[in-house]
């Protein structure tokens, strides 16, 4: 591996980030293209007018409302395909940002890994609302052209566009501040973007829910930042990585409030409460993104801080610290989301929760890494970095299934509202093609083989199962207590995926058997985009799950490149 | 978007045979038996689902005689594998070598390849599948909406041979669990008035229990000794392959030594036998099958009690008594007693039920005891019985579920009471029922009998006396069958009154497809019980093999 370092602003620096450089030009091609007008400008104190087309009456192609919608699913596609080019056979070397002695970002295999999954998830959120789909749900006593006018439409765009970015500066942050600004950067995007339907009531209620709740959960991700900064002196990864001890109390403390500041990310419990609100209140491809990319983000952090800077050397055998706070953390959550999902009775609310449910499979994951690397359990990195990996496949995957559903529920907002579970009855005789995808991702997200959610759970627990027995089998007989305590949590983990069949399957029943409610007999409306959407995620969901081995190795690639060893 | 569907079948057939050009010999498993019926029923759904009712209608003939033909291509297939008219195949098989067998790498991070082959144990359920599918499709002919039920039909069966042929323990557990959801569709489509509970219990109640089997596998799978080479993951160093895991263990367990130790023995082995004490059903996991069974359709009925439930017998079978034999031996009493209980539990629940299809239902958990008793003996020719006895019990119960799904059809009730006077009315339907009651309450010649004898016999030897229980039994279950078939058949004929519900219409004898269907079914139980030596002759080699294999060493 042929490390470059690079400064702030040099050449390599904008070779380096073009696709990042792509999102920026599209971003600010969305802030131009719809304002282009026939508007003049006069100069001052003559009567000269010179033709300025920023503002005045737009021109026809420039006012049409599918342009920004346009514009940004054109350049986030560039993007992710010139990443995906980028990444798919191996990055060999990794590219550091630096600005002077500052680490800033780093590009390499985990960092391009994340932006993909982030891209590919607003992607196709974007490309679901061309077709202005969610607008009819909320347009109340507005038309549905003044909802939806090309400025508002641009609005809407650009907080998805400054989203994507956000998130990858997130990807790429080295350095904890700099992480920081790129969570708040995608953050204070998706606030509003939840908020985006303000004329209604449940929009405007979520979206001011979940501006509060998320920002208090910062304002203590940052407090916590700050402490480590008090103790160790600095924000920088590396540096923080190599100072850390456990027994430091100023550490431990920072740690525990940075914890719940990404545990709102990722909608951990007890952090979780906005979330359901948040995604009931938002329209679909909003949701589906929040619960994909946007949880993503929060592991981002988790990742950084757990496993990266608060793991001691692989010399050190103490005990933990998070170690028993994540477990009791991820059995909570798993929990607490599948028994919540249980009882709701709205599409969205059940989706949110179970997304509550899968944030408790990854941390049960990660406290796995963190078993072996307490010297608890003997075994080489290569254990670790399979967990890593098996958390990063299921991120991937869940932004095919998780948002497809969503994607779903978005084309039934397009004929009035989706939070009723009534909304879906009959589906599958209104279109079979439609209700008998929805039943697919629910049987992902239940994890029923061969798809993808049944390969991410399955690597997840192998992960988990592997590092409770660690290098026990080299010997010929093993005794139950040898395995490491964390093997319970895999069993809690599939008795958990065995109570969430029970509301995935009740969506599938309410689809093939039940009567379409009132106003819902005629066929679903058409939407090509967003269909060509839900389309792209059945097939990924379905080939991820039967040939998922590009996948996985590109996981193990990322995984690697963390350094974990 | 019906190009999308078949892009989306297309593209998944290609991801599962990456590597079909360097196969030297020809594949008569992965395709033929297994890939050809899913896919086509896939294809077929996507079609069918796209047409408005009407045009479904019309489809619907058309379909179903695709679907018939497309499902005896399979048996054929199988047929002439047994008997060697296709290529020569050697069934004379040591423990653990398979014939047909056949490997492509799948997954190789994780050691995973699609491995397939056949043995004295998977050959007979095979057989058995691809022979039933056929006559379910014949037997439910005018069913309604068929344009989507056949496929389904065809569907289960694909996935049902794919449990049977897999020799990779993640393969196995795809398609354990993906014969859940043609399952899951027929319950909830075609099924009663409680459908939707039904299906519901029935996929809830197997998933649970088959991910504390994943959970066992995985373990398991992780408790291997690290190696590489063909069939290892090249990350985890482990592999998935059966028949590699089979030989490690069984080099391990020789003399004294234990593979893992007993202790986790004894945990594994209870993981897995949890995953297939359910499916098979044994008390106290039973609760699912009568509801799944009240309110499946009689085609699902068949293939349900035909062969799913035989997938949990194969499972214990195939994987636990191979890799922990000793943990079997720990838990051979256990074995016994809850066998016993199910042969119990289910008779005695048989005689107080006034619904003919629950009766029958409760009559299989019985029979399923019959097969544990059978592993439980520990002598070679329990396990033959077994064997034979899921074979048999594959044939006869979709004969019991087609004369129950005959009454539905023709007397609008599955009451008992409801139907007095039977031979006067439909003396076809009194017949086969007489038939199948019988061979079902083990009448020599026909086949249960075969497998009945044999159990028995084993389980003198080990048990003793203990053998009254067992035989008490057998004489239950002849009461409740004749009691059963004196309330419907003869009782109440001479007053010339028609059942009540049929609201005085005259009661219709059978259809020409139910006759076709029950004739051929009966006529296989009466050749399996006159000549069980053509399936048993195959069982009794594998169970030698087993018995050499496994069993034979120091200390057993």
């Amino acid at each position: 591996m042929s490390d470059k370092t690079v400064e702030v602003f040099s050449t390599d620096f904008w070779q380096a980030f073009a696709p990042e450089l792509v999102l920026v030009f599209g971003l600010v091609l969305i802030f131009i293209i719809p304002n282009l007008g026939n508007s003049k400008f006069r100069i001052p104190l003559t009567k000269v007018k010179v033709p300025w087309f920023l503002g005045g009456r737009r021109f026809k192609l420039t006012g049409s409302p599918a342009i920004p919608g346009m514009l940004a699913t054109a350049t986030l596609f560039t993007a992710l395909g010139m990443m995906v080019i980028e990444t798919i056979d191996g990055n060999s070397s990794a590219t550091t940002v630096t600005s002077g002695d500052v680490v800033l970002l780093q590009i390499d295999n985990f960092s391009r890994l994340f932006e993909i999954i982030f891209l590919a998830a607003v992607l196709l959120a974007s490309m679901a609302s061309l077709d202005r789909v969610p607008a009819n749900t909320f347009a109340g006593k507005k038309s549905l052209n003044e909802m939806y006018d090309n400025r508002r439409q641009a609005d809407f765009y650009i907080l998805m566009l400054t989203t994507a970015l956000g998130m990858c500066t997130v990807a790429l942050a080295q350095d904890l501040f700099v992480l920081f600004v790129g969570l708040e950067l995608a953050s204070l995007a998706t606030y509003v973007l939840v908020g985006f339907h303000k004329e209604s009531k449940a929009g405007a209620e979520s979206g001011v829910k979940y501006f509060i709740v998320g920002s208090v959960a910062s304002g203590i991700g940052l407090y916590g930042l700050s402490l480590l900064y008090l103790e160790f002196g600095s924000l920088q990864l590396a540096t923080l990585s190599a100072n850390w001890e456990n027994g430091s109390i100023l550490g431990t403390i920072a740690l525990g409030l940075v914890l719940v500041g990404f545990g709102f990310k990722v909608s951990a419990a007890p952090f979780h409460f906005a979330a359901p609100d948040a995604y009931a209140g938002a329209n679909s491809p909003v949701a589906g993104v929040l619960a994909t990319a946007s949880k993503a983000m929060g592991m981002i952090g988790l990742v950084r801080v757990l496993l990266v800077v608060a793991l001691p050397g692989s010399e050190s055998d103490e005990s933990a610290v998070w170690l028993y706070t994540l477990a009791t953390l991820s059995v909570v959550t798993m929990t607490w989301g599948n028994l919540a999902a249980l009882g709701s009775k709205n599409p969205k609310r059940m989706l949110a929760y179970s997304s509550v449910a899968h944030a408790g499979y990854m941390m049960a994951a990660l406290t796995a890494v963190g078993a072996w690397k307490w010297g608890e359990v003997d075994a080489p990195a290569e254990y670790a970095e399979a967990i890593v990996a098996a958390v990063l496949f299921h991120l991937f995957v869940l932004v095919a299934f998780k948002l497809g559903a969503f994607l779903v529920l978005a084309l039934l907002e397009m004929e009035g509202g989706a939070s009723r579970l009534s909304a879906l009855s009959g589906l599958a005789k209104r279109d079979p093609l439609i209700g008998t995808a929805m039943f697919i991702f629910m049987l992902a997200l239940a994890g029923v083989p061969p798809l993808a959610g049944f390969m991410s759970k399955f690597l997840v627990v192998a992960g988990i199962v592997s590092a409770s027995i660690g290098e026990l089998s080299t010997n010929g007989s093993v005794s139950f207590s040898e395995l490491h305590w964390i093997w319970w949590l895999a069993l809690a983990m599939f008795i958990n995926s065995a109570i969430s069949v029970f509301y995935y399957l009740r969506i599938g029943v309410v689809m093939f058997l039940d009567v379409p409610e009132e106003g819902r007999r005629k066929p679903l409306p058409y939407g090509a985009s967003i269909r060509m959407a839900i389309w792209i995620c059945l097939v990924a969901t379905i080939i991820l799950g039967l040939s998922g081995d590009t996948l996985i190795d590109m996981c193990y690639r990322a995984a690697e490149s963390l350094n974990l060893g | 978007m019906l190009v999308g569907g078949l892009l989306v079948v297309v593209a998944g057939l290609m991801a599962f045979f990456p590597s079909m050009d360097d196969s030297s010999s020809t594949d008569w498993i992965s395709i033929p038996l297994v890939g050809f019926p899913i896919v086509v029923s896939c294809i077929l759904l996507a079609f069918a689902s796209q047409e408005s009712r009407a045009r479904k209608e019309i489809l619907a003939t058309p379909i179903r005689l695709f679907t018939l033909c497309a499902s005896l291509i399979p048996l054929a297939i199988s047929t002439a594998l047994f008997f060697d008219w296709l290529i020569l195949v050697d069934w004379d098989l040591m423990y653990n070598e398979y014939a047909l067998e056949k490997e492509y790498i799948w997954i190789e991070t994780i050691g995973v390849s699609w491995h397939v082959g056949m043995d004295g144990l998977s050959f007979p359920m095979v057989w058995l599948t691809t022979f039933l599918v056929p006559v379910t499709i014949i037997m439910t002919w005018e069913e309604k909406d068929g344009a989507t039920y056949h496929p389904l039909l065809l569907m289960m069966g694909g996935a049902l041979i794919g449990v049977f042929v897999a020799l990779d323990l993640f393969l196995f557990y795809v398609f354990w669990e993906l014969t859940l959801i043609p399952m899951f569709f027929l319950i909830l489509k075609w099924g009663g008035k409680d459908r939707r509970y039904a299906a519901q219990k029935f996929f809830i109640y197997t998933f649970c229990a088959s991910v504390i089997m994943l959970l066992g596998l995985i373990t398991l799978y992780f408790l291997q000794p690290e190696s590489s080479g063909s069939g290892y993951g090249t990350v985890t160093g482990r592999t998935f392959d059966m028949t590699v895991l089979f030989s490690n263990a069984n080099a391990m367990n020789m003399g004294d030594n234990v593979f893992l130790g007993k202790e986790m023995q004894y945990i594994l082995f209870a993981m897995l036998m949890i995953g297939f004490l359910v499916k098979l059903p044994a008390v106290p996991f039973h609760t699912w099958l009568p509801d799944a069974h009240v309110q499946a359709p009689t085609g699902g009925s068949m293939l349900l009690a035909g062969v799913m439930l035989k997938m949990g017998a194969y499972g214990m079978l195939r994987i636990p008594i191979a890799i922990f034999p000793d943990a079997l031996i720990f838990y051979q009493d256990i074995i016994m007693i809850i066998g016993l209980v199910s042969l119990v539990w289910g008779a005695v629940v048989c005689l107080g039920q006034t619904n003919l299809k629950r009766m029958v239902a409760y009559s299989s958990v019985s029979h399923m005891g019959v097969i544990l008793l059978g592993i439980a003996s520990m002598q070679p020719i329990g396990y033959a019985a077994a064997l034979f006895m899921m074979f048999a019990h594959g044939i006869i119960s979709p004969m019991l579920f087609a004369v129950c799904g005959a009454f539905k059809h023709h007397y609008h009730s599955m009451e008992i009471g409801a139907m007095r006077g039977m031979a006067k009315w439909s003396p076809f339907l009194a017949v086969y029922m007489m038939f199948a009651w019988m061979a079902s309450l083990g009448l020599p010649l026909l086949a249960g009998f075969v497998a009945e004898l044999m159990v028995m016999i084993a389980f003198w030897p080990e048990y003793g006396w203990w053998i009254l229980l067992p035989g008490f039994v057998l004489a239950i279950t002849a009461a409740y069958y004749l009691w059963s078939m004196q309330r419907t058949i003869f009782e109440g004929g001479d007053e010339g009154q028609p059942p009540e519900s049929l609201n005085g219409e005259t009661p219709p004898d059978i259809t020409l497809p139910e006759n076709i269907g029950m004739i051929i079914l009966a006529l296989f139980t009466v050749i399996f019980g006159i000549f069980p030596f053509i399936a048993l002759g195959m069982m009794d080699d594998w169970t030698v093999a087993l018995f050499e294999g496994v069993f034979n060493r120091g200390g057993i």
